[in-house]
């Protein structure tokens, strides 16, 4: 099939290059003057795994092309994978598709517009002519982007339109081997429901860290509760490691309409609160690190492992390793920081900023810190040759904003240790 | 010569016999009468047209501020001169809005570097709070500023903080601010209350780091902060308390490092202070590009003011039509009026700048004033004031001066059309309440059919200060405006407007009933009334203890 893919996040390229790969002609829309497709996917994207292989592959086949709005304007099937903040863009797009289209259209929205927001794309459309807006629930998840796309547990079509909805099974049909729910429903319940799934999964990541730190103040290392509550099948273990808050993309910019929708009609802010707390949270390293050293922090060397929002990404999107980094340095402290993907974003961010040293050794960022904050558990970081890490640094001081080391064992090597909720 | 004796003084009296009756109904049937008595000075339109005045008026005052050398003063004052004679200082508050580059030395250093140094030190703070990084004992971010402060370091920010929030920079979103003055405790207390200690960070001003209202509060703070942190003394003044002083042995005396004090300097008056580093609430509150342009908006009302002649010179003729209403008309009190819950804490902002600076008695030789000086000033938001006193503007036996101070645009681009109709209706009734106050019942027909309850006399003599639109720029020529009008009126009585002897006399009674209070003496050395008010109060604490 001919499909238009509308949108430049990471969700417009996966999507574009899962579908190219199954044997569908992509037309990417881009009014860009970059005419590679890697170089305009942009850095934190490129890093994507597996992704940037898949593009350029899909790309030399020709069934990924470029396409310009005119040409984008003869094609039935519409992709719009687009930013939060884009939404009259989108309905721009679908004006001028309605108005041209000379048979059916489909329209896929898969954005995080919000509640209704499919519905209000309809209402550009006519629907007699069989136009037709559908919501697609993305699942993707940075550093798993592919995978989440090609190999769905549950899909969730928000399409009250009997074709539409034969049209778009046909062209998942090749991701669902591991399917096991399908669900159909309206456009406004699906995307409500994405809403909601967000938004229960932010609660369970703000209570876990609620209970870490009542845990810091009674003495009781939360790892033992977390482990307790996750036994218990009504609740499970997902979601339930208390951090140094979550950050991405489309988390947090979900989670924000969410509690803007809900704040609207001053019904709840139980969501608000979870929001506020979240980047709150992102700052608990730093305010470890603040009281251990008597609130001084002036002219001390602080080492930084991880500054991606996951591990397996490059991307600083909300990552809380910003809000680390800017807090430390404002304290006129140097910053040496190690990730594995991210320094190249880092430097685009911190470039004139005096105190920010990106490093690419994890061993040489430990030189005469201070301090060592692990922000971002990537699986190099998990066991470190703890001896060399002690004779680089200045002061055996770790503060573990992900809780991957076992205090006893640490503290029995010499280092002072902070977890979270430990 | 005496004041009285002066040729154009006996001449305004003359006039006043002559002209001074002539009521403002029949004043005001001159067409031109607004062309000829209103001025303009970038966005501030200033009209006296309901001022009980002729132009012989406005020519004779402007005689006697010759006669009484106001040239020479005003040189004075923006030159640096020692005119604050009893204390032997400059009154240099123009100095503090001097643009950067000017040069103006004072016993050998160039003042305005050290202003701008001290601006300097100013936006660094304002950016890191803003900026989230000032921290408080916990490594939280500070989000909540308590001024702690009195009089002049109290009445000018915090009116300035309340006139400019619609202007409030995006980055002050996130800050509580609030003022605590009283020396009782009251206002501090119920706000600690609220406020949570981690994220508190006490700005305390006091010129001479010694006023006893502002210390104890402060102690209060360090104390409450010492409670809810555990953490050490050295930490908590570290990032949770700023001193702005000009007595900085006193700051570090009293524990704030020395990184966290910010100037002040003698040459500068409590009440001119707002524009120093005393105004550190403002430029929180509004950013300090804004704080910037409030001081623009002052310096060019100094150029004007130095550089006008007296015809044409709103301060001078505010002041001298107060001269005209006070000595020559026998009106002595003055009411301020802004129409604009904005403005609510212009009318004892004013209170203290005039009332301080010319509420004396004496003549800068130490005569005896043989007029009247400063008159009462008192006032409220005016449609408030609507429903309060002005019952007595209208039909009370008192001549009462007054001036409205409003803003021509306001929520213009805010996009809501109530709002817009709620300023409509605000200057409605500022325009119709200046009018009957001059006019009286003369505006309707039929009027002297009324009973006499229901008449209104008018002849109260106003004046409309109407700004184009509330910004920092045009506050900061409404303040310098009234700044300078003291100024001139104070050369005219030839008194010292930057001295304060009459609020020193209280402190130290204070001090010596501090120990018969505190140590439950009932003493007799002071007269009956006192000894008796001392023996009531001691014998009620005997009966709570």
């Amino acid at each position: 099939m001919k499909i238009a893919v509308w949108g430049s996040e990471l969700t417009a390229w996966a999507t574009a290059g899962a579908l190219a790969q199954t044997g569908n002609d992509i037309y990417f829309v881009s009014h860009s003057q970059i005419k590679d497709p890697i170089t305009l996917m942009g850095s934190s994207i490129r890093n994507e795994p597996g992704l940037r292989d898949l593009i350029s592959d899909e790309f030399d086949r020709k069934r990924i092309r470029f396409a310009q709005i005119r040409t984008a304007l003869g094609i039935q099937i519409h992709v719009l994978s687009m930013n939060a903040s884009q939404f009259d863009d989108a309905c721009d797009i679908v004006e001028k598709l309605a108005a041209k289209a000379e048979g059916p259209l489909l329209i896929i929205n898969q954005s995080h517009f919000g509640v209704g927001a499919t519905d209000r794309l309809q209402a550009l459309m006519n629907r007699r002519a069989k136009q037709v807006a559908v919501y697609f629930a993305e699942n993707i998840s940075e550093g798993e982007a592919l995978d989440r796309i090609r190999n769905p547990r549950s899909m969730i079509i928000g399409c009250d339109d009997e074709a539409a909805r034969l049209t778009l099974e046909a062209l998942f049909r090749p991701f669902s081997t591991r399917l096991e729910n399908l669900f159909v429903m309206s456009p406004k319940e699906a995307e409500f429901t994405k809403l909601s799934i967000i938004g229960m999964l932010a609660l369970r990541i703000g209570y876990i860290n609620e209970l870490a730190k009542l845990g810091e103040h009674l003495g009781v290392d939360i790892d033992v509760i977390r482990r307790g509550m996750g036994a218990d099948p009504r609740i499970g273990r997902h979601h339930l490691s208390p951090g140094c808050g979550f950050g991405g993309n489309t988390f947090p910019q979900t989670l924000d309409s969410l509690a803007q929708l809900l704040s609207d009609r001053n019904e709840w802010t139980l969501m608000q609160t979870v929001v506020h707390e979240n980047e709150k949270q992102k700052e608990l390293p730093f305010r470890k690190l603040w009281r251990h050293y008597k609130a001084d922090l002036h002219e001390r060397k602080i080492a930084i492992w991880g500054a991606s929002f996951k591990p397996g990404s490059a991307s600083l999107d909300c990552a809380p390793s910003l809000r680390v980094i800017d807090a430390i340095a404002a304290q006129h402290a140097e910053v040496r920081i190690h990730d594995p993907e991210a320094l190249e974003n880092l430097r685009q961010r911190y470039h004139d900023n005096p105190f920010v040293k990106t490093i690419s050794g994890k061993y040489d960022a430990l030189k005469n810190a201070d301090a060592l904050v692990l922000l971002t558990e990537w699986p190099e970081y998990w066991s470190p040759d703890f001896e060399l890490m002690q004779k680089q640094m200045r002061s055996p001081v770790i503060v573990d904003g992900r809780n991957v080391y076992n205090r006893e064992q640490i503290e029995s090597l010499g280092f002072t240790y902070y977890g979270i909720g430990r | 010569m005496a004041l009285t004796d002066k040729k154009s003084w006996l001449a305004l009296r003359d006039h006043a016999v002559d002209t001074g009756n002539r009521h403002l109904s029949e004043l005001l049937t001159d067409d031109d009468r607004f062309d000829h008595f209103t001025l303009r000075q970038d966005g501030l339109l200033f009209d006296y047209s309901k001022q009980r005045i002729t132009r012989d008026t406005v020519e004779l005052l402007c005689s006697l501020a010759r006669e009484c050398e106001l040239n020479d003063w005003i040189d004075k004052l923006f030159n640096g001169a020692a005119i604050n004679t009893s204390e032997n200082r400059a009154a240099l508050h123009t100095a503090l809005r001097l643009p950067d580059g000017n040069q103006l030395s004072l016993n050998g250093t160039n003042i305005v570097q050290t202003v701008h140094e001290t601006l300097l030190r100013m936006e660094q703070i304002v950016e890191r709070i803003h900026a989230g990084q000032w921290r408080g004992f916990s490594g939280m971010p500070v989000d909540t500023i308590v001024n702690i402060g009195v009089g002049g370091s109290d009445l000018g920010p915090f009116m300035a903080v309340k006139a400019l929030r619609d202007t409030h920079s995006v980055h002050a979103g996130r800050l509580e601010m609030y003022f605590v003055s009283t020396m009782d405790g009251s206002q501090l207390a119920s706000r600690l209350d609220t406020l949570n200690p981690a994220t508190t960070l006490f700005i305390i001003s006091s010129k001479s780091f010694t006023t006893i209202d502002t210390l104890s509060n402060a102690h209060t703070a360090l104390q409450w902060l010492r409670q809810a942190s555990g953490a050490d003394d050295e930490l908590l003044y570290r990032h949770h308390f700023i001193g702005v002083s000009s007595a900085s042995g006193k700051m570090t005396e009293w524990g704030i490092p020395t990184d966290n004090h910010l100037p002040l300097w003698d040459w500068v008056g409590g009440r001119y202070s707002m524009w120093s580093a005393i105004g550190l609430p403002i430029a929180l509150e509004t950013g300090m590009q804004n704080f910037r342009q409030l001081l623009a908006g002052a310096h060019a009302m100094d150029q004007h003011f130095r550089n006008t002649q007296f015809e044409t010179n709103l301060p001078v003729l505010l002041a001298l039509i107060g001269i005209w209403n006070i000595n020559f008309l026998d009106i002595r009190t003055h009411a301020i009026l802004p129409y604009d819950g904005r403005l609510s804490h212009l009318p004892p902002y004013l209170q203290q700048l005039e009332m301080e600076s010319n509420g004396k008695s004496v003549t800068r030789d130490g005569a005896a004033l043989d007029y009247h000086s400063c008159p009462i000033l008192w006032g409220g938001i005016g449609p408030n004031a609507q429903h309060a006193f002005y019952q007595l503007l209208h039909q009370g036996t008192e001549p009462v001066m007054c001036d409205f101070v409003v803003s021509a645009r306001r929520y213009h681009d805010s996009g809501n059309p109530q709002l817009q109709e709620q300023h409509t209706l605000t200057l409605a009734n500022c325009l119709a309440q200046s009018r009957i106050l001059a006019l009286g019942d003369s505006v309707v027909d039929d009027s002297a059919k009324a009973s006499v309850f229901k008449r209104y006399r008018g002849n109260q003599p106003s004046t409309t200060l109407l700004l184009d639109e509330l910004t920092p720029y045009s506050f900061g020529q409404l303040i310098a405006l009234y700044e300078h009008k003291v100024f001139v009126q104070s050369v005219i009585w030839d008194i010292n407007p930057f001295d304060q002897w009459g609020v020193e006399l209280g402190k130290q009674m204070a001090t010596t009933l501090i120990e018969p209070l505190s140590q439950h003496r009932n003493e007799v050395g002071f007269d009956p009334s006192t000894n008796g008010l001392l023996g009531a109060i001691l014998r009620q604490q005997e009966t709570d203890s």
